[in-house]
């Protein structure tokens, strides 16, 4: 398939965006826990605009493959590459929503002051974070409609808040790729929506969002493109084509799938 | 006694006890500040093994020394041999953990006890040589409070300065450190190098507090001070300021102490004084203490029963006549029935019980961990937009 | 195994373990083994045995007996020993679970500084009905234990009985002199410098022997912590009786002596760091200063000379060396 390369954010006189390098680019990608592999050998390459999911069975190493991405856990081999550069000269451009069993609850810090979070690439060493910067904050938290818990600690709010909160510090972060671990997990409905709004917005700001997502049947209605894992890749371009029962038998190795496809 | 106490706290008392009160008065501080972030960073039980890892480093200095031909103890030669095994103690847990299958606790326990138990076979070698100058190793271990010199205090006093300058300059990088590793990580930030920067920090703390409390003792200095912080403020900036400012009372209070009372080792008490905060705060802060959770917990219980007695008078039930004279009080009840305001809050009440319901149903795992949440205004404490979903659903 | 060997094997083998085994014993039956504990109670075994024993020390120079612990070695070389001296009074403090072992496998355990009679013992208020152990300080006391260890070494081997007693005689004559030489050169300290501060309560016989005011920063037993209270009232004591010096030891860290002088001085007072004073351990061995007399002949020389009295630089016999420790 033929993608349209474009620089993020850039529209030429005609309103199409011109080519430019692949958000991210992933080569020969391995990673292995205790000589077990997590990953084996994953390439891909990501279009350049839309909202991507990584989709694949429990355990196939799907927050494995955005935490390496981000340069979070070691590789044995291969090389990921960010708008045509490596990542670690890239970082002012990559955001990240974790997961959210890895955090603290008990820390002693406001919604603002993890929003806040984002912005600290920006501010850079020894500087406190000014006025602007927490405004900025402040807006983001807007953005996922918990401005008015800016000042709540975060162990007081709701799952879903609290993802919500995770959500507006990458927003804070300005980022023009977004890698999402699971933002749709455990939440409620409404927080469901307040984080499909934040996606849309991305995505018509010519945002690229990678996103891990656990619910097949959401993928398609969410999602434009879809990465189908289980320790390799299976299969990866727009949602439709991955999702067919070949790719899935593959990809769940025989185990009955969550739901019926079509065709299959 | 007052007056003397007075005089002793006002730094009047001679020369000795102000050098003493006032250096680990600073000590303290030092200690709450850098203890701060070791607390949130969970590295408190890495300063133990630090504090006691130093002590085969204090007798291979000693040793080195001697073979040297040095002239009896040389004090730098001596805390530097401290840093060094101390660091090397915290190598050596992180190697550990990285490398085996170990956990961190038990690579801790490990190299504590191990550390320990090499510098007390060195000392009992060093005690068996034929060599003069030894006099003393073995009070690092328990501190010797009372005599420090003037160079110490000024050493402390620097320390504490040191402390609080690195901890204002790099507050924001050291708190996203200890919140979130792995974030700071994807933004390009030097985990490594900073948790470097702030167990050095909490080594010199550590070397600098030998003489004084002792090695034993000395991680107490690090971990109480915040430990009580805690129960006072939800804001990490707070928490930094109370917890240094814990270890600079503990320390000045608990010198004040051994000065007073002449058989009390001054070590010990300022660590007990650092307890008796502790305790103090676990009980009667007013922010997470034990005695304002107690009153909040009575004033939820009273909410609740108050709420379900509105609602039962709403539809025509009954309510006790304590809580009928309670109601009236607030003016939702007079004369045997509900008032205008009273049928309001009913059903004011009515519909949070329904919205909370709704929300127990729809989303078990999404509750917040405040105590009140079945019983705060739901539109307190849920965002409007879910709060909405919530009174569609529960129609 | 021997039913393998033939008889030649065999004869041999029992001849050289013969030899084996009697060689070292022949050699031990001509000298004692005396093990003491302090260097200053060796020393004294050594003085009273002469060639007839091999007298060896667990504690060696700058060695603190109050906390002193001993290993599973020294347990194993006191039982070995066939006389045990110790100083006793408790200023083994760490030692009591070795005698005890000692003791109950039949080998007395010598208290030598326990035959110092009861009354002219000293008994500090805070110790609990024990008394001062450092009975060393003053050679007149000191003659008493010199009895215990000349009685020792004769009930252990009686056939050396006289050469004991001659030699104890000899020794007690040089300790006569030296406690008129120690008298002599402490009486010629001014009356207002008469004040001794040190580390710790280990001179309070010296003290009471020869007329001088004796006040430790520690207690009796180094165990204890010093107060501030303690350091605070013995600034006030040397600004107000302006005494010239205080003396560190060196079996003590001299912390807390600096502090005294720092306190001083911030009172306008300078106090100066007298040489190290051999308190609970004697000097280097093989040196003048690792005897008994030349550690007591360092101690009033040098105490004499820092409180403005008249002591010649060479002590007792000339044979002493001022080094500043």
């Amino acid at each position: 398939m033929q993608y349209l390369w474009r620089t993020p954010g850039a529209r030429d006189d005609a309103g199409q965006t011109p080519m430019g390098p692949s958000p991210l680019v992933v080569r020969g990608l391995t990673v292995a826990y205790h000589r077990k592999p997590v990953l084996w050998d994953v390439t891909y390459v990501a279009p350049p605009r839309g909202l991507i999911a990584v989709v694949g069975p429990n355990g196939a190493g799907k927050s494995t493959l955005i935490k390496a991405c981000l340069g979070l856990v070691p590789t044995v081999g291969g090389a990921i590459e960010v708008f045509g550069r490596p990542l670690r000269k890239q970082r002012r451009l990559v955001g990240y929503v974790p997961q959210r069993e890895s955090v603290d609850w008990d820390f002693p810090v406001s919604a603002l002051d993890v929003v806040a979070m984002g912005r600290y690439g920006m501010i850079g060493w020894f500087r406190p974070v000014s006025r602007s910067h927490k405004e900025a904050a402040l807006h983001a938290l807007e953005r996922v409609g918990m401005a008015d818990f800016a000042h709540r600690q975060i162990g007081q709010l709701s799952g879903g808040q609290q993802q919500r909160v995770f959500l507006a510090r990458a927003l804070a972060q300005e980022a023009q790729l977004y890698f999402m671990d699971e933002p749709f997990a455990g939440v409620d409905a409404a927080t469901e929506r307040a984080v499909l709004q934040v996606l849309r917005a991305l995505d018509a700001a010519g945002r690229t969002v990678v996103c891990v997502h656990h619910d097949l049947q959401t993928v398609a209605e969410y999602f434009d493109h879809a990465l189908l894992v289980n320790a390799r890749v299976i299969a990866d371009g727009p949602v439709g084509e991955v999702l067919t029962a070949e790719n899935l038998r593959a990809a769940y190795g025989g185990r009955p799938l969550p739901f019926e496809v079509a065709g299959a | 006694m007052l007056e003397e106490a007075a005089r002793v706290l006002t730094l009047q008392a001679g020369f000795n006890t102000a050098v003493v009160v006032a250096g680990t008065a600073a000590l303290g501080m030092a200690g709450g500040t850098v203890g701060t972030f070791l607390l949130l960073r969970r590295r408190a039980l890495v300063s133990d093994a630090l504090s006691h890892a130093t002590l085969p480093g204090i007798a291979a200095a000693f040793l080195l020394g001697v073979w040297l031909g040095l002239p009896g103890r040389s004090l730098p030669l001596l805390l530097a041999g401290a840093a060094v095994s101390g660091v090397l103690g915290v190598l050596t847990i992180q190697a550990l953990v990285r490398f085996t299958r170990l956990t961190e606790d038990s690579a801790i326990g490990a190299v504590l006890a191990t550390a320990f138990g090499l510098g007390v076979v060195l000392l009992s070698y060093i005690q068996s040589l034929q060599v003069g100058g030894q006099a003393g190793l073995g009070h690092f271990i328990l501190g010797q409070t009372a005599a420090m010199a003037w160079r110490e205090a000024v050493a402390m006093g620097v320390l504490a300065l040191a402390a609080a300058g690195t901890t204002a300059l790099l507050f924001k990088e050291l708190r996203l450190v200890a919140f979130d590793p792995g974030f700071a990580h994807g933004q390009g930030w030097p985990v490594q190098r900073l948790d470097i920067a702030l167990m050095a920090l909490a080594a010199l703390v550590t070397v600098i507090g030998l003489q004084t409390v002792g090695l034993i003792l000395v991680v107490a200095l690090l971990i109480i001070p915040p430990a009580a912080a805690r129960f006072w403020t939800e804001r990490l900036g707070a928490m930094t300021v109370i917890a240094a400012v814990v270890g600079a009372l503990s320390g000045w209070l608990g010198a004040t102490l051994s000065a007073l009372f002449p058989k009390l080792p001054a070590g010990a008490v300022i660590v007990l004084v650092a307890g008796g905060f502790f305790l103090l705060s676990f009980l009667f802060a007013p922010a997470r203490g034990l005695a304002a959770a107690a009153l909040r917990a009575a004033r939820l219980r009273l909410a609740l029963a108050e709420q379900q007695a509105l609602r039962r008078l709403l539809v025509g039930g009954d309510a006790s006549p304590v809580m009928r004279r309670w109601l009236a009080v607030k003016g939702f009840h007079r004369n045997g029935a509900l008032t205008d305001r009273g049928r309001a809050a009913a059903r004011a009440a009515e519909r949070n019980r329904r919205l909370w319901e709704r929300f127990l149903i729809d989303h078990p795992a999404l509750a917040p961990a405040t105590p009140d949440w079945g019983i705060a205004p739901i539109d307190r404490v849920l965002p409007a937009d879910l709060v909405r979903v919530l009174e569609e659903r529960a129609r | 195994m021997i039913g393998n060997m033939n008889r030649y094997s065999a004869i041999l083998l029992a001849m050289l373990t013969l030899l084996w085994t009697a060689g070292p014993a022949a050699a031990q039956s001509k000298r004692l083994n005396v093990l003491a504990t302090t260097g200053m109670v060796a020393d004294l075994a050594r003085a009273v045995a002469g060639e007839r024993a091999e007298v060896s020390a667990l504690m060696g120079e700058g060695v603190d007996p109050h906390l002193y612990k001993p290993t599973r070695s020294d347990i194993a070389r006191l039982t070995r020993a066939d006389v045990v001296l110790i100083n006793g009074l408790h200023l083994e403090g760490k030692m009591d679970e070795a005698f005890q072992r000692v003791a109950s496998s039949g080998k007395p355990v010598v208290r030598v500084a326990e035959r110092v009679p009861k009354d002219r013992r000293i008994t500090p208020p805070d110790l609990e009905g024990n008394d001062d152990p450092h009975v060393w300080m003053a050679p007149s006391l000191w003659v008493h234990a010199l009895d215990a260890v000349r009685d020792a070494l004769s009930s252990a081997d009686p056939a050396g009985a006289d050469a004991y007693a001659r030699n104890a005689e000899a020794y007690r004559k040089d300790l006569t002199e030296l406690d008129a030489y120690a008298r002599r050169v402490l009486d010629s300290i001014p009356a207002n410098a008469r004040v001794l501060v040190t580390a710790h309560d280990a001179f309070t016989y010296l003290g009471r022997a020869y007329g001088i005011e004796v006040r430790g920063i520690q207690g009796v037993s180094t165990e204890s912590e010093a107060g501030l209270k303690g350091i605070e009232e013995l600034v006030a004591l040397l600004v107000d009786r302006k005494v010239p010096a205080v003396f560190p030891e060196t079996s003590v860290s001299d912390r807390n002596v600096q502090a005294l002088v720092e306190g001083a001085a911030a009172r306008g007072h300078t106090v100066a760091l007298g040489g190290a004073l051999f308190s609970d351990a004697m000097g280097a061995p093989g040196t003048y200063e690792g005897t008994y007399i030349g550690m007591i002949d360092h101690n009033v020389t040098l105490i004499s000379r820092a409180l403005g009295g008249d002591a010649p630089a060479g002590g007792f016999r000339g044979k002493l060396t001022l080094a500043q420790r």
